[in-house]
């Protein structure tokens, strides 16, 4: 009896400290909220709140089932004069817990084409994240702020839940928030909150304080008090509005992405609307504790039947999954040898004991797999009646935890956390060259280059590149000359000059050179050109013997003059452009992700090969081009209908 | 792998599992992709119908995670992570395949081969 209810109060105080500590979290984040001016501070705490509130609701409901469970046994007891014991009747079996992993949630949204088109202007965005649910285990996504450039919302968290039933239920909730309305304390919500505050009478009052005190609670006072705890003390700030739910259960658990339906709740005018297409893309996945921990471990003595009946062999078996590993001893099992051999234990199997064996006394036990047509059957015995039966015990607990959890037993599925994140590299506001191009019929080629520069300048600036690559010190040399574009001058032919054509427009020592030309072309005996918008950035560094030639703006004419240069292969970067500042060797092997890229716009059928040093950078100083450059090419080449790009990912 | 235009693609797939190299800053799948709905599908030298602007693995880096996952030259990409891949611009197919904080990647992929053995089991 004692023990009951010392595991009860252990368990009760358990709970009490988690909701002591969500009360601590509350209140902070209650604090940040009034503190805060920034939009997304008070959003953020505002989802704090909402998640903390929640828990506190979850615990709290926890605790009085706990009550109530108590009073009844109490009750019961009482009656039938019986003890009666804290799990409930002992031979009910319990299927084991596991662990359950939902990732990649993707919610497709589906705005209006009249929503879609609208004016740039006026941009509705609504702040979003998700609340998952199993148990008394909640869990809470990022945040997301959605507007209508987004088709989709995707919450990049992975969520596990460590210890779920198979007859688990996760909630997911969307909550949305508008982002736009001004809720920074303005002085009608605090009036309502004070005058709230005082309109809770004395009875209230004292159930808020009863339900305040740990020690008191009792369970009807319980229930009162929970609607009380919630914020009746309003908050001022953002309010988060639940959008849509759905149930997952084990039936959805599967090894890849699946897509559920919502239900949402709200309907356009609300505030906090957020066209949704009504469905949810997730890959929801378990790992019950069979199929990842040893379940049974022990010495045994194995025979295959139809051998040599005297052929006992010693193993150290270890019961984990589907599988009944068989190892010579203990310690290889803990050095991660490979096992002697391995007994299937899974649906098809059948176990059986057996008296059969007259030698020993212990009963033994008979595993029977079909191998393809072929029945094999192992016979165990163990050193004693009891660990027979323990085993036994083991092989029906494993065959229930099976039957329990269904298709999750039939193959171990993957969980995998992320790794830690790096912190986002800076970008510019604006995601995608789109937003920045607006191109007019009327314009030409110039605009979209000189876009790109301006973009290429900025992007360099922020990159903060420390040294500049060794390449650049022939432009910046006396007004002797750089030599190379002299050399270039004299072979046109030469690939030795694919490296340094795009020249950076802020490196460049050309004044005026921030025209479409010289950054398109590798030509280098006309490395400037009259464009309509040239800037004048006072490149003051002294320039040899600049050639200004006015040069035809035909896209397809310098397209033409590229390729004819004979430029090899086809790579280009993937993601992020990398510190263009680091320089090195560039090692044979390597994925060239950080390094190499040559213009795409050869045919695509030349060698695009992973380990691509090409005999065209060899022994020059250009062996890192700039990612901007790299990007301008990029977007040339995309802008050639006649490519087959290809790219390595 | 052929398909009408208008009409919902179906087609025998395999589940490729790829988990990403840490190669010094960059996270490689090691393969490359050709294709897009806004490239020239007549130059896939993978595609049994030339008209097909989807995505094929045009290239395996020996020894590196893609052929370890059992990914082939040849392969058509139908979906990444649960997003598809058939009616996507190489860039987008790009990117989709590249993410910085995707450690792994779920492909499912197409060939003539899946769909033979397919075949033939069924006669």
């Amino acid at each position: 009896m004692a023990s009951v209810n010392n595991s009860k109060n252990l368990r009760d105080s358990d709970i009490q400290k988690k909701i002591d500590h969500e009360i601590r979290m509350r209140d902070g984040a209650c604090k940040l909220l009034a503190a805060c001016s920034q939009r997304d501070q008070a959003l953020e705490a505002a989802k704090s709140l909402l998640t903390c509130n929640t828990r506190i609701m979850a615990y709290m409901s926890e605790l009085q089932r706990m009550k109530e469970a108590q009073v009844m046994q109490r009750v019961a007891r009482r009656s039938d004069g019986t003890r009666s014991s804290d799990a409930g009747p002992m031979d009910d079996r319990l299927p084991c817990k596991g662990k359950v992993a939902i990732s990649d949630l993707r919610i497709p949204l589906m705005w209006k084409d009249t929503e879609y088109f609208k004016n740039k202007g006026e941009l509705h965005r609504c702040a979003v994240f998700c609340l998952l649910q199993v148990g008394g285990e909640i869990h809470d996504t990022d945040m997301v702020m959605v507007d209508r450039t987004l088709t989709d919302i995707c919450f990049d968290n992975t969520i596990v839940f460590s210890e779920a039933s198979p007859g688990f239920e996760l909630r997911v909730e969307l909550y949305s928030c508008c982002s736009e309305e001004d809720y920074s304390a303005g002085s009608a919500p605090r009036k309502l909150a004070s005058k709230l505050s005082s309109s809770l009478g004395r009875s209230a009052g004292k159930k808020l304080r009863v339900a305040m005190d740990p020690g008191a609670c009792s369970p009807t006072s319980n229930g009162g008090a929970v609607t009380l705890l919630l914020p009746g003390h309003a908050v001022a700030g953002p309010k988060y509005h639940l959008l849509a739910h759905t149930s997952l259960s084990l039936s959805h658990v599967q090894d890849s992405f699946r897509t559920h339906d919502l239900s949402i709740s709200g309907n356009e005018d609300c505030s906090y609307w957020v066209p949704l297409y009504g469905s949810v893309c997730c890959r929801l996945a378990a790992q019950p504790h069979c199929m990842t921990q040893q379940m049974m471990s022990g010495c045994l003595k194995v025979k295959q039947l139809g051998g040599d009946p005297q052929s006992w062999t010693n193993v150290y078996g270890v019961l984990k999954g589907t599988n009944l590993f068989c190892y010579h001893r203990q310690e290889d099992m803990e050095a991660n040898v490979e096992p002697a051999f391995t007994i299937a234990i899974n649906k098809e199997t059948r176990i059986r004991a057996s008296e059969k064996d007259p030698h020993s006394k212990a009963q033994s036990i008979c595993i029977s797999n079909q191998y393809g047509g072929e029945e094999v059957t192992h016979t165990l015995s163990a050193d004693s009646h009891e660990e027979t039966h323990r085993w036994m015990e083991a092989f029906w607990q494993q065959f229930y935890d099976m039957s329990q959890w269904k298709q999750c037993c039939d193959d171990l599925m993957k969980i995998e956390l992320p790794s830690p994140r790096k912190p986002a590299l800076v970008t510019s506001k604006q995601g995608s060259l789109y937003h920045e191009i607006v191109i007019d019929t009327s314009d030409d080629i110039s605009t979209v280059t000189d876009i790109l520069t301006r973009r290429m300048q900025e992007l360099e600036l922020r990159s903060q590149l420390g040294t500049s690559p060794p390449w650049m010190s022939l432009f910046e040399e006396s007004p002797g000359g750089p030599r190379t574009p002299r050399l270039a001058r004299h072979s046109p032919r030469s690939p030795h000059r694919l490296p340094h054509s795009p020249l950076s427009p802020l490196r460049c020592p050309w004044p005026g050179l921030l025209s479409s030309d010289a950054s398109l072309t590798s030509d280098s005996d006309s490395p400037c050109s009259t464009s309509p918008c040239s800037r004048h950035r006072g490149w003051a560094e002294p320039l040899s013997s600049p050639r200004f030639r006015p040069r035809t703006l035909s896209l397809d004419a310098k397209l033409s003059t590229l390729r004819g240069r004979g430029y090899g292969g086809v790579l280009q970067c993937s993601c992020q452009p990398p510190s263009s500042s680091s320089l090195g060797p560039i090692p044979a092997q390597c994925v060239p992700q950080a390094t190499l890229s040559c213009s795409s716009s050869t045919s695509s059928n030349s060698s695009s090969e992973g380990s691509h040093s090409p005999s065209s950078l060899d022994g020059t100083p250009f062996s890192r081009p700039s990612s901007a450059r790299r990007s301008l090419r990029n977007v040339r080449a995309k802008l050639d209908p006649r490519n087959w790009l290809q790219s390595q990912v | 792998m052929s398909f009408i235009p208008g009409q919902p693609v179906t087609a025998v797939v395999q589940r490729i599992e790829i988990r990403k190299l840490q190669h010094g800053e960059h996270l490689i799948l090691g393969f490359s992709i050709g294709g897009g709905i806004d490239q020239d599908p007549g130059q896939n030298p993978f595609s049994e119908d030339k008209s097909d602007k989807g995505i094929y693995v045009t290239r395996v880096t020996p020894g590196g995670p893609a052929e370890v996952a059992g990914l082939m030259m040849g392969d058509k990409v139908m979906q990444v992570n649960g997003w598809d891949m058939t009616m996507v611009t190489h860039d987008q197919a790009r990117k989709r395949l590249t993410k910085k904080d995707e450690d792994i990647v779920r492909l499912l992929v197409t060939r003539k081969s899946l769909e033979q053995a397919v075949r033939h089991s069924m006669m």
